[in-house]
């Protein structure tokens, strides 16, 4: 009996002992409880994915890949770039062979290359005196002769076969690297040796007006002023300067025909044929056309309006390739035309029309009835896509595992390639390529 | 991408008789490509053949121009790529200019080619001395500057 009381006393104690310490908890402490915040991504965050051939350096990862058993000689699937962890990447861009990457930071070095620096295209980067390099196996920032480091950004990078053009937001464009056709916008000089050449040339502005954005194609540059202007300069053989002739121009000058008067806000070269997208959206186009794509003759030297182009709609981007054009419009339908692997039929086509490329080979479907297409752009003989939801979708020819699908052989229609990231900007050398992302969390 | 051509031209058992890397002045590379003086790119592969230094090799083979020919694939890159992906200019040329490599067409275009090029060499004082220990493979590769050397120079001569 004595017993039995005793339990029920300690039970009565023990209830209420719980009950007091839950009631003080509630109203109080609640609010002040450590809450455990996953690491989440900001909007800044960047991330650089980058495959293909990994021979010439131009992935900037041989570090990375020495460590495996075997040496590879291409990447067929995007990899993440140490290099671009340690350091904000702003923009970057591939040539033929070589990467080079612009960063966010107030240091003196701003511009870093890696890859091919046959024609100094990347620098002068001579670990003995006297003994340039000609391949470069990671990042090395490149010297540029910045007046006021702290105060000045580089916004844009643009890369040819074997120059580079830094486009920054103070002080102008700087060009190094081959200059035999006078890419690089300053005097030819006759047997100039451009291996372990230190030259850098500024370009301050462009007829007086400042530069909106640059563009390389392999052996000539392309300026857009702020005006709306296009200034091209380098090898115009094919006409692809649009300057109304056949010749080499190493000035800065303005492109002949019917993009006068127009507000071009984009252009676009991986070759030798351009293209011109106007603020209206319209599309222009020059250069070299030997496979029908701007009209039947070979080449043209002063700006074409495009009337294949005039029925499309509103057109919101353009994209040139070395034997084929993709205009985007502004219902999110991709067209192409041309010559190669376009993305239409399992064959290699050759289409005078701009074709439409069916939008459910980019992710559309009835469950994603939003999915568009947002960007398109070229590499010689590949393409690709960017849609809304920042999926890269790539196809044409897959020269050293370029288009990063996990295999080399030729892709007949677009397919999505395995980024874990919003990819903002895909970047096509000749035989490598570079994807600036942002990260999906 | 040098190293690689030169390896195809090894591993497809050319000799090479003579090396050198020249650049082309504007007159000799309008001398050398006069056959296609009136087409349009004429003026384009002119322009481009002087815009910076070549490797010039004289290959020797039983059927070296054909062979040669072969092995280069087709003129147009943009095509050859998918037609012929495996040959020189598919797997190594950018565009149809920047095709990577030239080769005579017959046996007596490259006799004019070499005179252009080396005019230090004589084919017929060649043919007649050196081309019997070529023929027969009493020779060896010189990896420094690339150039076939005949086995035993002062055997070849008696003969």
């Amino acid at each position: 009996m004595k017993t039995a009381v005793n339990t029920s006393i300690l039970t009565k104690i023990c209830i209420r002992h719980y009950g007091k310490r839950a009631r003080q908890s509630v109203p109080k402490e609640h609010h002040h409880l450590p809450i455990f915040q996953y690491p989440t991504s900001s909007d800044t965050d960047q991330r650089v994915y980058v495959w293909g051939l990994a021979e010439h350096g131009a992935l900037g990862n041989q570090r990375q890949l020495l460590r495996q058993k075997k040496p590879q000689h291409y990447v067929s699937y995007p990899k993440r770039l140490h290099f671009a962890e340690q350091n904000r990447v702003l923009d970057a861009a591939c040539g033929y062979g070589f990467s080079v990457f612009s960063l966010d930071t107030k240091e003196h070095y701003k511009v870093f290359g890696t890859g091919l620096n046959t024609d100094s295209q990347i620098g002068y980067h001579a670990p003995r005196k006297g003994n340039p390099l000609s391949v470069i196996l990671a990042p090395v920032p490149i010297e540029l002769p910045f007046k006021t480091p702290s105060q000045t950004r580089v916004t844009r990078v643009a890369a040819g076969r074997a120059h580079l053009m830094v486009l920054t937001d103070k002080e102008g464009v700087f060009t190094l690297g081959n200059n035999a056709y006078g890419q690089c916008g300053r005097r030819i000089v006759e047997g100039e040796n451009y291996f372990g050449n230190q030259v850098v040339h500024r370009i301050p502005d462009v007829d007086g007006a400042s530069v909106k954005t640059i563009v390389c194609g392999q052996d000539h540059s392309l300026i857009v002023s702020d005006k709306g202007e296009v200034f091209a300069f380098g090898w115009g053989a094919d006409g692809q300067t649009g300057l109304g002739h056949f010749g080499t121009e190493w000035r800065p000058s303005r492109v002949v025909g019917d993009v006068q008067g127009e507000n071009i806000v984009k252009v676009a070269c991986a070759a030798d044929c351009v293209l011109a997208l106007s603020e209206k959206g319209e599309v222009f186009g020059w250069g070299n056309t030997e496979y029908g794509q701007l009209n039947n003759e070979q080449q043209v030297n002063s700006a074409l309006n495009l009337p294949n182009c005039r029925g499309l709609g509103k057109i919101r981007d353009i994209a040139a390739g070395g034997t084929l054009c993709m205009v985007l419009n502004e219902d999110g339908e991709v067209f192409v035309w041309g010559y190669g692997i376009l993305g239409v039929g399992p064959q290699v086509d050759h289409l005078k029309e701009p074709t439409r490329v069916p939008r459910t080979l980019f992710g559309w479907n009835e469950y994603q009835p939003d999915t568009r297409v947002k960007s398109v752009t070229c590499g010689l003989s590949h393409s690709a896509a960017v849609t809304n939801h920042g999926d890269l979708f790539t196809w044409g020819r897959n020269r050293g595992g370029c288009l990063g699908l996990g295999h080399t052989k030729d892709q007949f229609f677009p397919l999505r390639v395995a980024i874990g990231a919003r990819v903002k900007k895909v970047s096509f050398g000749v035989d490598h390529s570079l994807a600036v992302c942002q990260p999906h969390v | 991408m040098f190293q690689n051509i030169r390896d195809i031209i090894l591993a497809n058992r050319f000799y090479v008789v003579q090396t050198t890397s020249i650049k082309f002045s504007q007159e000799s590379a309008r001398t050398f490509y006069q056959e296609h003086k009136n087409k349009f790119f004429y003026h384009r592969l002119v322009s481009f053949m002087t815009s910076g230094s070549v490797d010039v090799h004289i290959l020797a083979r039983e059927d070296a121009v054909t062979a040669w020919r072969v092995l280069m694939g087709p003129t147009k890159v943009y095509q050859a790529q998918f037609s012929d992906p495996n040959t020189i200019r598919g797997s190594y040329g950018i565009s149809d200019t920047r095709n990577a490599t030239h080769g005579s067409d017959s046996p007596e275009s490259a006799a004019r080619e070499i005179a252009l090029l080396f005019p230090t060499f004589d084919l017929h004082v060649w043919s007649q001395y050196q081309e019997p220990s070529f023929r027969a493979g009493k020779v060896e590769l010189c990896l420094n500057t690339f150039v076939h050397k005949l086995l035993d120079t002062a055997r070849t001569i008696k003969n």
